[in-house]
C-alpha cells in the first residue's frame, strides 16, 4: 500500500524534528567550536576541556558513576529477576508492578529524601553516630551510585525477567538430558541466553545516570559532573568559557550516542530470546525457603521506594527550614498552596499539552515504523526519532534556548518552549509504544477492512486506532507522569511565571526550605501514582516496549 | 470471462515472487492456486486484491483494468488465513462492516446481514464478541463478512490452515457448497493438494512464481504436465533410463539395470527418457494370479517397508540395488498382508505410465 498520506505524514514529522531538534543541536555543535558568539572556528574549547582538571574530571566522574551504577544494578537486578521468574515467590505481579515505580517517580525526590535521612544532619546519620558507627554522609560517589542503583535497578530487573520468562523451557531441558547439572546448565546455557538482555538493561542504567541532572546536583555537591557542569557553565552570566557549555553538551551526546549505538548494533542483534513456547518451569520451594525468597524480593522493591514513603510522611510534619519536628501539620501544604497554586497548574497544563502533541505525532509515527518498514521514509523516521534518546535534558534545554531566542521564531521565554522540549523528549516513547502495540496487531485486520471498501485512511481510524486505544492510553499516561517530573530541561527553559512543581521543589531544596519541597514532592508522587493505578494492567508490556 | 491476469510479475527486491503469470478465470468458477510455501500464490492473490502493485502485467475484472484501482474500490471479498475478524466488534457488527462502508440502504443492511449469518450457521451468535468464538466460528464470521457484500470476486488465502484436521474437511465442503449456491467467482489459495482436488473447478499449480499447469482436478492428477506437478500432487515413482527395445505397443526402458515397459516411443534405441508411475497403478498379485492373465507388465521384488493405513497399505518394494518402488494396495484382507522381507510378484499396465520428454 503506497499511500501518499503516510509518506507525507512521515515527511512532516521529519521536518518538525529537523527544525526543533537537529538544527538546535547543530547550533550547539557550532558553538562548541567557537569561544564567543559568532567567533572563528577553533578547537580551543575541546583543548581546554582536556587540559583543565575540573573539566575532564567531570567527564571521568560521569562515566565512572554511570559504569559503577550499571554494575550495581546488575548485582541487584539479575538475582532478583532469577528468583521472581524461576521460584514460586508470593505475589509476583505485585513485585513487578512495585519495581516499575522508581522509574516513573522523580529521581530528584529520592535524592532529596536520602539527604534528609543520610545527609550530614540526616536522621539516620545521627542515629548511626549515636550507636557509634562513624558514618560521614551520603554525599559523593557512594551516594550517587547508591541513589542511582535504587532508582534504576528496574531497567536491569525488567529486561532480565522478560528474558528469563520467555526462554523456552526445552532449551534447558535439552542441556539437562545431555547430562548437565542445574548449575552447569545455568552457567553454560541460561546465563549466556539472557546476557544480551542484562547488558541492554545495564546500558539504559548507564545512559540514564550519565544524563541525570537532579541527583548529582544535590548529592554530588562540588563534584564536577557533566550534566551539572554544562548547566552551571550555561547559566552563569560571567562564565570564563562561553563556548564550554556547548562543548560539554556535545561530549555528553557523544557518550550517550556511543552506548545507544552499542545497544542497537551489537546487543539487539544478539537477542537469542525467541517467542515463548514453553514457559520455563517455576520451581516449587519449601514453605520456609519460599518465605525467605519472598522477603528478599519485597525487601528490595520496597527499599527502593523508601524515599517516596518518607517524602509523603514528612510532608505532613512541622518543619522549620531544614529541621523536622515530629508533629502532624498541614502547614507545608497550606504554605505551598497559598503562595501560589500556579506551579501545580503549570505542571499539569504543560504535561497535558505535551502529551497530546506527542500522541498526535507519535501514534502515526509508530504506525509508519511498523506498517511501512523498509521504505526510505520509515528508515529515516526511525533514526530521527531515536535522536532524543541520546540528548540529555540539560543539553536539549541549552539547544532550544539558543536556537529560538532570536530569528523568525522566538520561543525562548514562553511556555511553549517547555511544551516543545517535553514533546521532543516524550514523543519517541509514544511512537515506540504505539509501534510495539502494532507489531502485535495482525495487518490482515486492516486489509480486511480495506477489502470491504473502507479507504486506508478511514481504516486507520475505524479499526487500527480502536484496537490500539488501550495501549495508546497507557503510553500517554506514562508520558504524562514522566513529564511532570522532568527537571533537567525545565530548569534551563522555564520563563517567569511558568515554574513547575519540580522546580518549586528544587528551589525549596536549594534554599533549605524542606517544608515546601516535601509538600511538592508528595503532590508529585500522588500525581504519578494515581494515574498509574489506572494502567497497572498495561504497565508490564508497556514498560518493556519503552525499554 | 470474469477475471483475467495477463503477464503479471511481482518482485520483492531481487526475488521474483510472481513471474509472468497469465490466467483466465470464468464467471462463477471455483479456482484454486496450489503450490508449496513461497511459490508466489499468496503474492498473486494479493496482487488481485490490490494489496501489492505488480511491476509488470495487467489484471482485469471483466474488461476493466484494475491495476490502478486501490484495494478498497475493487469490489473483492477476502477471507484471510488468520480470519482477521475485528476483535472490537460483535459478529453482527463485523458482518455489516462492509455493507456500511458500501453505503447500503439502511433497511437492507439488517436482513442481508442476518441472511449471511444464517448461511454460515451462526444464527443466535450475532451479539457475541470474537473472543467468545472458536476458530471454526471465527472462520465462518470471516466468510459471512466477505460474502455479504456480494463481491465480484471472493479471494480466500489458506482459510482452513488454522483449523484442526477434521474441522478442515468439514469446512471445506461447506465452502464448496456455499460457493455453488451463490455462484461467486472464487480464487482460493492453498498448499494442501487434497483440499485443492476436493473443492476446485480448476487448479493452477505454481512453483517458483510460475504457473506449472492449469486444469481440472483429475487432469492435473492423472496427467501432470511435468515432474514438479507429478510429485507435488500425490506421490509418484519417477524414473530416468534409456530405451532398450520396442514392440507393437510398448517400449522397454532400462532403469539402473531393471527393464520397465512404457507405451511405444518412436525414439531410437539408447535415447534418454523420463517417466512416472503412480503407486496405485501397481497391483500386488496373489499366489494364484499371474500377470499375463491380467495384462500387466510383470515385476518381482523384495518388500523393504510396509505402512498399514487402514483403507490402503503402502509398500516399498526393492527391484534391484537402488530401485525402490512405492506401491499402494487397497482393501486387502489382513491375512493377505505382506511382510517386510517377503518376495512378491506385482505388475502394472504400461498405459498408465506418464512420459516426460523435456
Amino acid at each position: 500500500m503506497q499511500s501518499p498520506f503516510w509518506r507525507l505524514t512521515a515527511l512532516l514529522i521529519i521536518i518538525v524534528f529537523v527544525f526543533f531538534l537537529i538544527i538546535p543541536i547543530a547550533k550547539i555543535m557550532k558553538g562548541s567550536f567557537q569561544t564567543e558568539e559568532a567567533g572563528p572556528f577553533t578547537l580551543k574549547n575541546y583543548k581546554d576541556f582536556a587540559s583543565y582538571r575540573s573539566y575532564w574530571r567531570s567527564f571521568f566522574n560521569s562515566v565512572f558513576i554511570g559504569l559503577a551504577s550499571a554494575i550495581t544494578t546488575i548485582l541487584v537486578g539479575v538475582p532478583l529477576a532469577f528468583i521472581v521468574s524461576r521460584w514460586n515467590v508470593m505475589g509476583k505481579a505485585l513485585i513487578i508492578t512495585l519495581s516499575t515505580l522508581p522509574l516513573m517517580l522523580p529521581s530528584f525526590i529520592s535524592a532529596f529524601v536520602w539527604i534528609i535521612l543520610l545527609g550530614r544532619q540526616g536522621m539516620i546519620t545521627h542515629f548511626l553516630r549515636s550507636i557509634g558507627i562513624p558514618f560521614e554522609s551520603i554525599y559523593g560517589y557512594f551516594g550517587l551510585i547508591f541513589v542511582f542503583t535504587c532508582q534504576l535497578y528496574p531497567y536491569v530487573f525488567l529486561m532480565t525477567i522478560s528474558a528469563f520468562s520467555t526462554m523456552d523451557e526445552s532449551i534447558e531441558e535439552a542441556a539437562k538430558v545431555l547430562g548437565s547439572s542445574p548449575l552447569r546448565t545455568f552457567i553454560t546455557v541460561s546465563f549466556p541466553l539472557v546476557l544480551p538482555s542484562i547488558l541492554s538493561g545495564a546500558l539504559l542504567v548507564f545512559m540514564s545516570s550519565v544524563e541525570n541532572f537532579g541527583v548529582p546536583m544535590i548529592i554530588g555537591e562540588q563534584m564536577p559532573i557533566l550534566a551539572v557542569s554544562a548547566y552551571v557553565q550555561f547559566t552563569s552570566e560571567i562564565g570564563q568559557h562561553p563556548g564550554m557549555a556547548h562543548t560539554m553538551g556535545i561530549i555528553l551526546i557523544l557518550i550517550t550516542m556511543t552506548s545507544l549505538v552499542v545497544q542497537r548494533r551489537y546487543l539487539a542483534k544478539r537477542n537469542f530470546i525467541q517467542s515463548a513456547r514453553g514457559r520455563p518451569l517455576v520451581k516449587e520451594l519449601s514453605t520456609l525457603k519460599k518465605l525467605v525468597a519472598s522477603s528478599y524480593c519485597y525487601f528490595i522493591v520496597l527499599f527502593a521506594l523508601i524515599p517516596f514513603f518518607v517524602a509523603m510522611v514528612i510532608s505532613f510534619m512541622e518543619m522549620r527550614g531544614p529541621v523536622i519536628h515530629p508533629n502532624f501539620s498541614l502547614e507545608n501544604y497550606i504554605y505551598a498552596f497559598t503562595r501560589s497554586a500556579r506551579p501545580i497548574f503549570n505542571s499539569y497544563f504543560l504535561a497535558t499539552i505535551a502529551t497530546l502533541v506527542s500522541l498526535l505525532i507519535g501514534v502515526p509515527a509508530g504506525y509508519i515504523l511498523t506498517r511501512h518498514q523498509r521504505t526510505a521514509y520509515s528508515g529515516t523516521l526511525d533514526i530521527v526519532i531515536m535522536l532524543p534518546f541520546v540528548v540529555a535534558g540539560t543539553v536539549l534545554g541549552i539547544a532550544l534556548t539558543i536556537a529560538f531566542n532570536k530569528g523568525i521564531l522566538i520561543l525562548t521565554g514562553t511556555w511553549m518552549i517547555l511544551a516543545l522540549s517535553y514533546t521532543i523528549r516524550k514523543m519517541p516513547f509514544v511512537a515506540r509504544s504505539s509501534a510495539s502495540i502494532l507489531y502485535q496487531l495482525n495487518p490482515e485486520l486492516e486489509e480486511a477492512s480495506i477489502s470491504l471498501g473502507v479507504s486506508p485512511m478511514k481504516t486507520f481510524f475505524k479499526v487500527t486506532i480502536r484496537l490500539m486505544v488501550g495501549g495508546i492510553l497507557a503510553g500517554a499516561i506514562l508520558a504524562w507522569v514522566t513529564i511532570i517530573s522532568e527537571l533537567s530541561s525545565t530548569i534551563i527553559l522555564y520563563p517567569p511565571g511558568w515554574s513547575t512543581m519540580i522546580i518549586e521543589m528544587f528551589q525549596g531544596v536549594i534554599s533549605d526550605d524542606m517544608g515546601t519541597a516535601s509538600a511538592f514532592a508528595s503532590i508529585l508522587i500522588l500525581s504519578t501514582v494515581i494515574p498509574l493505578l489506572f494502567i497497572t494492567r498495561y504497565l508490564r508490556g508497556e514498560q518493556t516496549s519503552i525499554l | 470471462m470474469s477475471l483475467r491476469v495477463v503477464g503479471v510479475t511481482k518482485r520483492f527486491g531481487d526475488l521474483v515472487a510472481v513471474n509472468k503469470v497469465s490466467l483466465q478465470i470464468e464467471r462463477g468458477e471455483f479456482f484454486t492456486l496450489l503450490g508449496p510455501s513461497g511459490c508466489g500464490k499468496t503474492t498473486l492473490l494479493r496482487s488481485i486484491a490490490g494489496f501489492n502493485q505488480p511491476e509488470e502485467g495487467e489484471i482485469y475484472f471483466y474488461e476493466k483494468k484494475m491495476n490502478k484501482v486501490p484495494p478498497h474500490k475493487r469490489d473483492v471479498g477476502m477471507v484471510f488465513q488468520n480470519y482477521a475478524v475485528f476483535p472490537h466488534l460483535s459478529v453482527y457488527d463485523n458482518v455489516i462492516y462492509g455493507l456500511k462502508a458500501k453505503k447500503t440502504a439502511a433497511q437492507e443492511i439488517g436482513p442481508r446481514a442476518l441472511k449471511a449469518i444464517e448461511m454460515v450457521r451462526l444464527k443466535g451468535l450475532e451479539k457475541r464478541l470474537p473472543s467468545q468464538l472458536s476458530g471454526g466460528q471465527l472462520q465462518r464470521v470471516a466468510i459471512a463478512r466477505a460474502l455479504v457484500v456480494e463481491p465480484e470476486v471472493l479471494l480466500m488465502d489458506e482459510p482452513l490452515s488454522n483449523l484442526d484436521a477434521k474441522l478442515r474437511v468439514e469446512t471445506r465442503s461447506e465452502i464448496r457448497a456455499l460457493q455453488q449456491n451463490l455462484k461467486t467467482t472464487t480464487i482460493y489459495v492453498t498448499h494442501d493438494q487434497e483440499e485443492a482436488l476436493a473443492i476446485s473447478d480448476r487448479i493452477a499449480v505454481m512453483d517458483f512464481g510460475k504457473i506449472q499447469q492449469v486444469g481440472r482436478p483429475w487432469e492435473i492428477y492423472t496427467n501432470p504436465a511435468n515432474r514438479f506437478v507429478a510429485e507435488f500432487i500425490g506421490t509418484t515413482n519417477f524414473f530416468e533410463g534409456e530405451t532398450v527395445s520396442k514392440n507393437e505397443d510398448s517400449t522397454l526402458v532400462s532403469v539402473k539395470g531393471v527393464e520397465l515397459a512404457i507405451p511405444r516411443q518412436e525414439e531410437s534405441k539408447g535415447s534418454q527418457i523420463s517417466f512416472a508411475i503412480r503407486p496405485e497403478a501397481f497391483r500386488v498379485l496373489e499366489d494364484t494370479e499371474t500377470s499375463l492373465t491380467k495384462g500387466l507388465f510383470p515385476l518381482k521384488g523384495r518388500i523393504s517397508s510396509v505402512e498399514y493405513l487402514g483403507t490402503l497399505t503402502k509398500y516399498e518394494i526393492e527391484l534391484a540395488e537402488g530401485v525402490i518402488l512405492k506401491v499402494n494396495s487397497y482393501d486387502i484382507e489382513p491375512d493377505k498382508l505382506k511382510q517386510t522381507g517377503e518376495t512378491v510378484e506385482f505388475g502394472y499396465d504400461p498405459k498408465r505410465v506418464l512420459i516426460y520428454k523435456d
